[in-house]
């Protein structure tokens, strides 16, 4: 086990590093350029070359690069181009104010999603099990920003029940609802492949009752997929905080990434980028980890 | 109309006066202001943006302030004087005036934050502000309180360049000035004493008690950053701030709020139509006279605005004290049109319009000019390009530029010189991107900006506005207007202008 | 008959329904979809079944013509996913080896990404535009075929066929476009089935900030750009359009899922 930590985490580095020289290479090839925002009829073009200087961006490309990676590696992302601060006090600024909604999201996702899967595949054909598969299907479906707005239009505009920015409820509800559709549908397919082993059929054969089968011995079997799932579906969880934080005005990383992006704030694009991918990596490392703790019979020595 | 609104306005004032005799001030008044935006950095040398000015302005002071006649005031220097030849100007500061940290202020702090602008290092875009033809201007201490900027030529302007705030030399000096933790936890002259910021929420600013110009009547303003429109809305209505802008659909509503005056002012700003004189399409002036005349501006600014802004003539605005109304004004007139484009033996024109991502205002505007020069048979593409890369066409440093027709908009300076956008030698390389060669015009220009007082500018710009408009290299097509709420707690005010409605700030109050 | 054969037979009806219109928007819409016909943020009426915009333009007509450039981007941009897709996966499995590893090491660099965030910060720096907007979802999303084609090559290279195809001599490529790859068509369809309604669903998100398909042309995601000004006022300009991604994404899941069944293809 931990010969296959140690590996995992070498891989890392080149994971890493790839995903760093694609992201820099294809935001600095494209034409856009940071200093477009200061266009004024008293800012001279050649003032704006002056301090796309010294910014470094009249440098090769690739000289910019290994300079990024040099300082990268010292743990030093560079600084904000309209704030002047340095990419790590930036996102460190917000980092948390994004774990604050992801958290509880994600919990409450948990809280929802395993009984739901479960009963639905208890019951399966029964109505219920009908209405939850077609709500998450209409939840996969559902465009989460157009959701965040509608429950605006509800909640804020018609029942005047929150406000419609500044408050968690809403964004929380959006975002719990975008990642709990998928969620659902999965808890409850591996619960039908577990109901369906020969151990389960042992376990009624010998007359256990049904809430002892069910709860004892096929959940715990059926909650090892749902686990490694949960790892993979942090990506998603990302990219719905960049969407549903610039529309509830949620001060998190996911907003301060998509105002970055409109500003061309290089050195924090690089910085979401790489901290977004690291989480998701470590995410799918715990996973995996999770999934060899709760299943004694995977052993990662001979996979990959 | 114009004298109706006067009169309102008249009245309105009168009223103001009366409520702040009769209301008393509360002396632990909080201001609740609200920004569309994020405060990015709070340094006035290094800032860019509206929201962060906006922050600065009360923690920050200039040598020279605006006042509600848009003339330039005493603020840092007590009075100031222009040699002879125009190229040398002497200011005299206030003594007694300190920084919020104690330290006294000098004319070394003025001459450190100049030199800090010109420092080719300091990312600041202001650096042209200082620089005339190439030479920059020098500044020399000539006492304690006493500091002359020597200019290379005669540059009206300069003044207006003058106000922009000042920094402290005893905190940046030797610092990075573009990465200094200053940036985060500023230290000025202005009435209010920075307190805190916290990233996309908010910035605190409190009272500075020893403010030369009178201790602030407010305890602290709150800066909200609230960036959806809507929400600042409800904001203003739930008694959650103070102050915000009102957009043009929600005017009729808004009216109705309680406890919320809403004011409606002009701003220094133009939107236009330009065209690429280099294209044979527009080398015509007949050509652009003729969609001059197949432009309904009315509509415009009715479908666009809701009336809530005004047909633009001249590349000026009427707030301007350099503004002239005796311009052509090619008013809508299709028949006109039509038989222009003929007798220019252009009757099947077709061009594309560029316009930049995300702007709401000029992408409307596109749509509804292209049904507009339908009428009278032109056939009108529209592009939109994300912003960079329509800067990059318009800004390339080569002739001819490759674009047709573009629609923009120019925020013009409290100072009326128009050198850089309109002077031939701004192009290819600087902002008269559409080529645009009248050397009447040029003359003008020059003589514009080297003469001093204001009545003689006066006659030369409006000699120039009407030579620029009978060309129409650009069709003018509206000036914005200001539409901002106030709840009716907030006392002193400013009388509402481009300048805006706080600006003596010691001044405004929270009623009792 | 089963539950997921309705579903899918439901979603089927629906999606041909959609593709109808869109096909015959031009025939059947009331007005042109740029023309400012009325006057701004009217109700939907019997004369505007969808209301109006705030330029005054006839919304059930911009819904018809949006329809056309929303299937069609989510159609691109599939297309373009499955075929590098496909192409990578085939290679990577058929060849295994060192070609695999990049190709798989690349695939694992591409997954890590926030997916929605590098497509933002793409598409923000190019010209938008609705060729780019399918040239960019489709670069991003083509990693998941990629695993599934390899997977399928892994298998069927195995199989006896393939080893009698090989004895007789035929070439690489024909191995592969005509004895592999058509054997392993069925979960390849499911996926791009799925992966259609995930185009459609990226790029109303991209066109709702800007980023995407470009005004004055009508997407079903920039309609909703310019709803949320005025979501107080005109409320139904948020809701056709969102309920019309909706529907058409929910009807492709539907479609996927039943084919997913017929084709036997695992989930």
């Amino acid at each position: 086990m931990r010969k296959y930590l140690f590996r995992r985490l070498l891989q890392l580095v080149p994971l890493l590093i790839g995903i760093s020289l694609i992201s820099f290479f294809v935001m600095h090839l494209a034409p856009g350029d940071p200093t477009a925002l200061f266009i004024d009829p008293n800012v001279k073009p050649e003032e704006l070359a002056r301090v796309r200087a010294n910014w470094g961006l009249d440098q090769p490309i690739y000289v910019q690069y290994f300079l990024w990676l040099k300082n990268a590696c010292l743990l030093d992302f560079g600084r904000s181009y309209t704030t002047g601060q340095p990419v790590i006090n930036e996102i460190g600024q917000r980092l948390p104010v994004t774990l604050l909604l992801m958290a509880p999201s994600f919990l409450l996702t948990l809280l929802i999603t395993i009984p739901l899967g479960v009963i639905s595949a208890v019951r399966k054909g029964s109505w219920f099990d009908n209405a939850v598969t077609f709500l998450s299907f209409a939840g996969m479906a559902i465009p989460t920003f157009w959701l965040g707005l509608m429950l605006m239009l509800l909640f804020s505009v018609k029942l005047h029940w929150f406000p419609a920015v500044g408050n968690i409820i809403l964004p929380l509800i959006t975002m719990t609802i975008g990642s709990l559709a998928g969620l659902t549908r999965y808890q409850r397919a591996s619960m039908l492949e577990v109901l369906n082993q020969d151990f389960i059929r042992t376990a009624r054969a010998k007359g256990l009752p049904e809430r002892v089968v069910i709860f004892k011995h096929a959940l715990r079997n059926a909650l090892i997929p749902t686990v490694t799932i949960l790892g993979l579906t942090l990506p998603d969880l990302f990219g719905g905080a960049f969407i549903i934080e610039t529309i509830f005005a949620w001060p998190g990383m996911g907003r301060l990434g998509v105002q970055s992006i409109f500003q061309r704030d290089y050195p924090i694009i690089m910085g979401i980028v790489m901290i977004s991918a690291l989480l998701i990596i470590i995410g799918n490392l715990l996973a995996d980890i999770g999934y060899a703790l709760v299943d004694p019979r995977i052993r990662y020595e001979k996979s990959k | 109309m114009e004298c109706r609104k006067f009169s309102s306005l008249l009245i309105c004032s009168l009223l103001f006066s009366a409520t702040v005799l009769a209301a008393g001030v509360d002396s632990e008044g909080v201001l609740r202001f609200s920004l569309g935006g994020e405060v990015s950095v709070l340094n006035p040398i290094l800032s860019t943006d509206s929201v962060s000015s906006a922050v600065e302005g009360s923690i920050f002071s200039g040598l020279v302030t605006v006042n509600e006649k848009l003339e330039m005031a005493p603020d840092l220097a007590e009075r100031w004087d222009v040699s002879r030849d125009g190229k040398v100007w002497t200011f005299h500061l206030r003594k007694n005036v300190k920084w919020h940290d104690g330290a006294p202020f000098t004319a070394d702090d003025v001459k450190f934050t100049f030199d800090s602008i010109l420092n080719p290092k300091v990312n600041s875009v202001r650096r042209s502000d200082f620089i005339i033809d190439g030479l920059p201007i020098k500044f020399r201490i000539v006492g304690k309180y006493t500091l002359q900027a020597i200019l290379p030529k005669p540059f009206a302007p300069f003044l207006v360049n003058a106000g922009i705030g000042i920094i402290p030399k005893h905190l940046l000096a030797g610092k990075d000035i573009n990465t200094a933790d200053f940036n985060r936890q500023p230290v000025g002259t202005g009435p209010f004493i920075f307190k805190e910021w916290r990233a996309g929420d908010h910035v605190t600013v409190e009272r500075n008690p020893d403010y030369y110009l009178g201790k602030p009547l407010l305890s602290k303003i709150v800066y909200k950053e609230i960036p959806d429109a809507n929400s600042r809305l409800v904001a203003l209505e739930a008694d959650e701030i103070d102050e915000t802008d009102i957009p043009p659909k929600d005017y009729t509503r808004m009216k109705s709020v309680k406890g919320v005056n809403i004011y409606e002012y002009d701003v220094l700003l133009y939107t236009y139509l330009g065209f690429n004189l280099a294209n044979p399409k527009f080398a015509d002036r007949r050509v652009r006279q003729a969609l001059a005349y197949a432009t309904d501006k009315k509509q415009l600014v009715n479908l666009i605005y809701r009336g809530l802004a005004s047909p633009a003539f001249a590349p000026s605005a009427p707030v301007s004290w350099a503004y002239s109304d005796a311009v052509p004004k090619f008013d809508y007139d299709p028949e006109k049109a039509r038989q222009l484009l003929k007798e220019a033996g252009k009757e099947d024109l077709e061009f594309t319009i560029l316009i930049n991502q995300g702007n709401k205002e000029r992408e409307k505007a596109a749509v509804i000019l292209q049904q507009q020069y339908k009428k009278i048979g032109v056939k009108v593409n529209i592009r939109v390009l994300e912003w960079s890369a329509l800067l990059k066409i318009v800004n390339a440093p080569k002739a001819p530029k490759e674009f047709e027709a573009v629609i923009m908009g120019w925020s013009l300076g409290l100072d009326p010189d128009a050198y850089s956008i309109w002077h031939s030698s701004q192009y290819p390389r600087g902002f008269n991107f559409i080529n645009y060669n009248n050397p009447k015009v040029d003359k003008l220009l020059e003589r514009g900006r080297e003469t001093i007082g204001r009545s003689e500018r006066k006659k030369i710009y409006a000699k120039l506005w009407q030579a620029i408009a009978a060309d129409q290299p650009y069709i003018f097509l509206w000036y914005p207007k200001a539409v901002v709420g106030i709840r009716d707690r907030v006392g002193g005010l400013s009388k509402p202008g481009p300048a805006g409605m706080f600006l003596r700030l010691e001044k405004v109050f929270i009623k009792k | 008959m089963r539950r997921v054969n309705r579903q899918a037979l439901f979603g089927a009806a629906l999606l041909g329904f959609f593709v109808i219109l869109a096909i015959i928007a031009p025939l059947i819409a009331p007005y042109n979809p740029d023309e400012i016909v009325e006057s701004q943020t009217l109700a939907p009426s019997l004369s505007h079944l969808f209301g109006t915009d705030d330029l005054g333009r006839d919304l059930f007509s911009r819904a018809l013509h949006g329809a056309r450039i929303s299937l069609t981007v989510g159609f691109v941009a599939v297309l373009i996913s499955v075929l590098i897709g496909t192409l990578f996966g085939a290679v990577s499995g058929y060849y295994g080896g060192f070609l695999d590893s990049v190709i798989m090491r690349f695939v694992d660099v591409m997954l890590a990404f926030p997916s929605i965030f590098l497509i933002l910060a793409i598409q923000s720096m190019l010209t938008p535009n609705i060729y780019n907007v399918m040239a960019v979802i489709g670069l991003t999303s083509w990693m998941g075929v990629a695993r599934l084609v390899r997977g399928e090559f892994l298998r069927i290279r195995e199989l006896q066929y393939v080893e009698a195809a090989r004895a007789i001599g035929c070439s690489d490529p024909r191995i592969i476009f005509r004895h592999i790859l058509p054997n392993a068509q069925s979960p390849i369809i499911v996926a791009a089935t799925l992966g259609m309604a995930g185009a459609i669903l990226t790029e109303s998100a991209l066109s709702f900030l800007g980023l995407g398909v470009q005004p004055p042309m009508a997407s079903w995601g920039n309609m909703l750009m310019d709803s949320q000004a005025y979501l107080f006022d005109a409320p139904w300009m948020s809701i056709i359009p969102g309920l019309l991604i909706l529907l058409t994404v929910l009807s492709l899941y539907f479609v996927g899922e039943g084919l997913r069944e017929k084709l036997n293809v695992r989930g």
